[in-house]
């Protein structure tokens, strides 16, 4: 019993205190592998999800199809290939450290608490926290909220704040979005919060897009960002100057109108404070 | 590996608070599914081995349909699927209370009662059916003799593959996070929201869950000691 009991304390303070011969970077691991394997989103359009032709697209799919993965080939000097797997927000951290996935591309939100965890790389995208109702709903933002019914994506920074601003609010968690939306069609909910234009997105997709609306001010900051394992600046950097590239060519801007523009199914115009703030991010040559 | 463990994590802040909510959500909801998996399970598993075709039909029925869909299903369909055929009022009034914690109730214990059966009717046909006639012969109706003889009988011999059946229980109340219960595997999920340690949060739910499982199999072992029948059980070692 003891020895067995020896044999376990070992195991986990091996585990827990071990830090294998630090694994190559990212970079090393790409080269050997040609593939950049990301995590992403399959129901979060229009940044990431499986399309009517069953076609797994998105813009930050777009994003990583032709600014990040360029500036890998141009850094690397071969062409690389692109993975996508599946991610969801309790799990994407973890397939980050694993060595499961390189980025984390999909709605992200960049927090300080998240960056003791994991790198982001530069904002790629501004939104805040809004929510969706039913179009007869007398809810109309946040000060609307104590004792309703909010459902939730789990492991999502709007939860952590409801929590925190309407302790009163009964919050309802759910893993996906489309078990959310099942919620508040059913009235199990009375109303669903998730970052704004991830609300219009699901609006759009909606089988009666206008039995729905979305409300409210902005009642959180949500810069999305890629995400990618800690202390790795060589890919990191490779990571930023795809994006870069794509806001200074104006790529960024066509790539935009595709999935927000008037035309697109979720039209989400850009402010001139963000398209600034984007400008701005773009470091010199 | 790049990842920094701050195990901290899980006893700093409100984290030690929602691990116990999380673990009072399992108990709760698992002990409640556990009482109508086991009345639902020694009914229709004592149903499906008396002479009558009807009540063994309808036996069977409950079980094959019950455990042969995922249990993922039964917790999306006591959640989005039977709400919509209650009256208005009563939706509404469940809505308010709690509606998802009764339909995982539902859904864990329906569910687990259609295995449960299956382990009482095991149990039931390793009588010796001369019992059966014995207690018949001595005046005793069908039904007196399964509640007075056979039943307290099987219940005693099935103890280890009902423990198994009830951990099974106990682990399987995960799933109700699907449809938004706070309960254990959830709260650790919290714990890596606000911390984004998603390592440090999974070995706390996974020490509690073993923790909980080992120290309810400990317990059942004398149970078994305590009720096993001289005789009819031969005991290795």
């Amino acid at each position: 019993m003891k020895r067995l009991f020896a044999l376990v304390l070992t195991l986990a303070l091996g585990l827990a205190t071990s830090t294998p011969a630090r694994a190559e970077g990212t970079l090393d691991k790409i080269n050997q592998s040609g593939v950049l394997v990301i995590g992403t989103r399959t129901a979060s359009p229009p940044f990431a999800f499986v399309n009517k032709n069953n076609e797994w697209v998105g813009f930050s799919i777009d994003l990583v199809e032709q600014g990040v993965l360029p500036s890998l080939s141009r850094k690397l000097g071969k062409p690389i290939k692109l993975e996508k797997k599946e991610s969801t927000p309790p799990t994407r951290i973890p397939l980050l450290t694993s060595n499961a996935v390189d980025l984390i591309a999909g709605t992200m939100t960049d927090t300080r608490t998240r960056r003791d965890s994991v790198d982001f790389s530069i904002t790629f995208f501004v939104t805040g926290a809004q929510f969706l109702v039913k179009r007869s709903s007398p809810i109309k933002g946040i000060e609307s909220i104590a004792g309703k019914r909010v459902a939730a994506q789990q492991g999502s920074t709007n939860a952590k704040i409801i929590r925190e601003r309407v302790p009163t609010a009964k919050l309802q968690e759910f893993p996906d979005q489309p078990a959310a939306f099942q919620a508040l069609t059913q009235g199990q909910v009375d109303a669903y919060t998730n970052d704004g234009i991830q609300l219009y997105g699901l609006k759009a997709k909606a089988p009666k897009p206008d039995d729905w609306k979305v409300v409210g001010d902005f009642f959180s900051y949500e810069p999305y960002g890629m995400a990618m394992r800690k202390n790795d600046s060589d890919f990191r950097a490779a990571v930023n100057n795809g994006l870069m590239e794509l806001i200074e060519s104006g790529k960024y801007l066509e790539l935009y109108d595709k999935w927000f523009g008037p035309k697109s199914e979720t039209p989400y115009p850009l402010t001139p404070e963000n398209k600034r703030f984007l400008i701005m991010q773009v470091v010199p040559k | 590996m790049s990842y920094q463990f701050n195990w901290s994590v899980l006893w700093s802040g409100q984290s030690g608070g929602w691990l116990l909510q999380g673990l009072l959500t399992t108990l709760e909801l698992s002990a409640l599914a556990w009482v109508l998996a086991a009345a639902l399970g020694i009914t229709s598993g004592a149903m499906r081995t008396v002479p009558w075709r009807p009540l063994r039909a309808l036996a069977t029925l409950y079980v094959e349909f019950f455990r042969n869909v995922p249990l993922l299903v039964w917790m999306f369909f006591w959640y989005f699927g039977v709400p919509p055929l209650l009256p208005m009022t009563i939706r509404e009034w469940l809505f308010d209370h709690e509606a998802e914690f009764w339909a995982a109730m539902f859904a864990l214990g329906v569910y687990h009662g259609a295995r449960m059966a299956e382990v009482i009717r095991s149990g039931i046909q390793s009588i010796p059916r001369t019992q059966f006639e014995a207690s018949v012969a001595m005046g005793l109706t069908t039904f007196q003799a399964y509640r007075l003889i056979i039943v307290p009988i099987a219940l005693r011999l099935i103890v280890p593959p009902a423990t198994n059946e009830s951990l099974n229980l106990l682990k399987n109340s995960s799933v109700a996070l699907t449809i938004s219960v706070a309960e254990l595997t959830f709260q650790t999920r919290q714990i890596e929201t606000y911390t984004a340690k998603a390592i440090e949060a999974l070995t706390a739910g996974t020490l509690i869950y073993l923790v909980l499982c080992v120290g309810i199999a400990t317990v059942m072992a004398r149970v078994e000691r305590r009720f096993a029948i001289p005789g009819l059980i031969a005991r290795g070692g």
